[in-house]
């Protein structure tokens, strides 16, 4: 077998799970303080996308569009939280579920009804031409998006560990009542973590536009995957969904070229049935120990 | 009192169908949203261009009177469920004379047998997937109002594998989409080659999903067994997804393929990477005669563009409408059965845009559905893509068909 073009597979293949381990981190996020999840968390990577693309046509330069689009994912996610979940939360029950997924959709039919229904190119100041690395091609691009993703995992993980209000954070995800008692506001943090998950999903929706294309539909395949990585990973596991995402990814591309397209999709999903079977609170999750 | 209002009331009733017999009644159906949509709003475009021409000349002459032309669209978003519902309402209409339209064969194969059951003709138009007419053969139909104005996979086929020989390659890989379009391209490729005399080795087939952008497993799988070209039947977005991949991993072969290629959004988002790729076309949008020249400025001037999305479909548009109308004035009414009649047998020739066409339909044969094709290998020519802009691929096309104008 030819060792160039196995390298060349699990590089691509890994690059483009980077971006489903971006797309996980953003559930994860709100999981950790509100054991809730966003079910419309590609509904807004593609908000985002729609909003940052319309944001350069109106001329904004791209130094300008980043920030732009990082605030708006940041905001549509602290509607998502007062809309959906906070209610529910309050109230101890499930309705954030169905709430976040009509959200998803009502987000998606209104992205129709603005921006079209049609995939646009997103342009990029990076270029799309590739750079060979020991026979391994890899573009500018895909380089781009490895590197935001590092970038804005780094920062919030710091944000975590070293900030007064990373710390409350923290202290909500280990334990919401304790920290309740010690004069921490949940409700802010899980708005805090909102808002984090929704610049995210912003950031994964501007890293991945100029090589995906914008369009209403550009998240509803990733988001099967992310979901797939999230929870493989573990909801709580932190970098752990970089590994498994880059994993997934590299499985993809080698099974589609040794089975066969066809089976492309499979190992994302025996992965998923064999995680929950095996390590219910996935690969790099902690196991719950609830005290009575 | 009553009574005159009773009167009144019945007398409305009868005159409404006098009034609507008054305009034809045609029905435009397509994607005019979607993956597809440059494709179908450019056949809707070219369809009304058309229209407004016939009506701003008074209409075609039925009897004694001139008759306008009334459009019904449907968006059918490229979806197979919409198709037939759309299929199943306007069947039920009762007045409409037509329908022209349809861009994905998935969608004709869910909705025509609506339109046939009750009659009623309809020119397809720019669905290309052989089934679309084969359906109706392969169940020996005795009687099909459905005509096909398009350069069927079966053509598109037979000149991409043409290509692949004449530029002398012997290994080749084969990429399609999961969809009823791209497996029945795999089909027609694979037919074609055992027809051409196996002269070309498959080494590779390899499929993708609507939605994929990362095609570097199925690209490496053609480019370790030495393909040494690429034929491709999918639509826009994803084959664009293919010539950025094959970008990235060097592969500077070339790509070929169904005449989807000229999509605008395959050409938008190939951007410089979809320099060279090859497609059958029916029409290429550039001013080779006065007739042509006048159907592009109205175009462009028309819809405020400076490139049709899909100059193939728009052109079919246009010129299938004057082919129906053709038809409506030799059978001398708006009565769909009488129109299909006349299109099986259009005594004179109609001057569009692609060809001067001179009895494009023959009376329909269950053995044979050529009979309801409208195009020959010699109507379409090899489109190369260059710099955003559809143009010939071979300068004697471009002569040849100035020379037929000319004639």
């Amino acid at each position: 077998m030819n060792l160039d073009i196995l390298a060349q597979m699990v590089v691509s293949g890994a690059l483009m799970g980077l971006i489903y381990a971006l797309i996980a981190y953003g559930f994860q996020l709100t999981y950790a303080t509100s054991k809730s999840i966003n079910f419309g968390q590609g509904e807004l990577v593609m908000l985002s996308a729609f909003f940052s693309l319309t944001l350069l046509n109106l001329g904004a330069p791209y130094w300008l569009m980043v920030p732009g689009g990082l605030l708006f994912g940041a905001v549509m996610g602290l509607i998502v939280e007062r809309a959906c979940v906070r209610l529910s939360l309050e109230q101890k029950s499930e309705g954030w579920i169905l709430l976040t997924i009509i959200f998803g959709l009502l987000g998606f039919s209104s992205a129709e009804n603005i921006w079209g229904r049609d995939d646009r190119p997103f342009p990029s100041p990076i270029s799309a031409d590739a750079l060979n690395f020991f026979g391994i091609s890899i573009t500018g691009l895909e380089i781009a998006v490895a590197l935001g993703v590092f970038l804005i995992m780094s920062i919030i993980e710091l944000f975590k560990r070293k900030t007064l209000l990373g710390k409350a954070f923290e202290a909500v995800s280990a334990d919401r009542d304790a920290a309740e008692l010690m004069g921490i506001s949940a409700t802010k943090t899980i708005m805090l973590s909102y808002g984090l998950s929704g610049m995210v999903a912003a950031m994964a929706g501007i890293l991945i536009s100029p090589i995906t294309t914008v369009g209403p539909t550009m998240a509803s395949a990733l988001i099967l995957k992310a979901f797939s990585v999230a929870v493989v990973a573990g909801l709580d596991s932190g970098f752990g969904v970089v590994i498994i995402g880059i994993f997934l990814g590299a499985l993809e591309s080698l099974t589609s070229f040794y089975l066969g397209s066809g089976w492309r999709e499979a190992p994302g999903l025996i992965l998923l049935i064999m995680a929950l079977a095996v390590r219910p609170n996935g690969v790099f999750g902690k196991a719950n120990i609830r005290k009575v | 009192m009553k009574k005159t209002l009773l009167a009144t009331l019945l007398l409305g009733t009868l005159t409404t169908p006098a009034f609507a017999a008054d305009t034809i009644k045609i029905a435009l159906t397509g994607p005019f949203s979607g993956g597809s949509a440059p494709m179908g709003t450019s056949m809707r475009d070219g369809a009304r261009l058309a229209i407004n021409e016939i009506n701003a000349s008074g209409g075609i002459s039925v009897g004694t009177k001139k008759k306008k032309i009334e459009i019904i669209e449907r968006d059918d978003e490229g979806k197979n469920e919409r198709g037939a519902l759309i299929a199943q309402e306007l069947a039920s209409m009762g007045d409409l004379s037509g329908v022209i339209g349809t861009v994905n064969t998935g969608v004709v194969l869910a909705g025509d047998k609506h339109l046939q059951e009750k009659g009623i003709t309809k020119i397809i138009t720019p669905a290309a997937g052989s089934a679309s007419m084969t359906q109706w053969s392969k169940a020996g139909t005795k009687d099909v109002s459905i005509f096909r104005f398009a350069a069927h996979d079966g053509i598109q086929s037979s000149m991409v594998i043409e290509e692949a020989i004449n530029q002398k390659f012997t290994k080749i890989a084969i990429l399609h989409d999961a969809t009823n379009y791209g497996a029945s391209g795999h089909d027609d490729l694979i037919d074609q080659i055992k027809k051409q005399g196996n002269k070309l080795e498959i080494v590779a087939t390899e499929k993708f999903n609507i939605g994929d952008k990362d095609m570097t497993a199925q690209l490496l799988s053609a480019k370790a067994h030495g393909a040494q070209a690429i034929l491709i039947w999918g639509i826009g977005p994803e084959m664009a997804a293919v010539s950025n991949g094959m970008a990235k991993l060097g592969m500077k072969i070339p790509l070929i393929g169904g005449w989807t290629l000229s999509m605008s959004n395959y050409i938008d988002n190939a951007g410089k990477n979809g320099n060279g790729t090859l497609m059958p076309q029916t029409f290429i949008e550039d001013a080779i005669t006065p007739k042509v020249k006048s159907f592009i400025d109205g175009y462009h001037k028309t819809y405020n563009v400076t490139r049709i999305p899909s100059p193939v479909s728009a052109a079919q548009g246009y010129d299938a409408v004057y082919i129906f109308a053709a038809a409506v004035k030799q059978a001398q009414s708006e009565d769909t059965h009488k129109i299909k009649d006349a299109l099986e047998d259009l005594r004179e020739p109609v001057k569009g845009v692609i060809t001067t066409w001179k009895h494009p339909f023959s009376k329909w044969d269950p053995a044979n559905e050529q009979t309801h094709e409208a195009f020959r290998r010699s109507d379409a020519v090899m489109g190369k893509i260059q710099d955003g802009h559809v143009i010939f691929a071979n300068q004697s096309d471009r002569q040849r068909l100035i020379n037929n104008a000319a004639r």
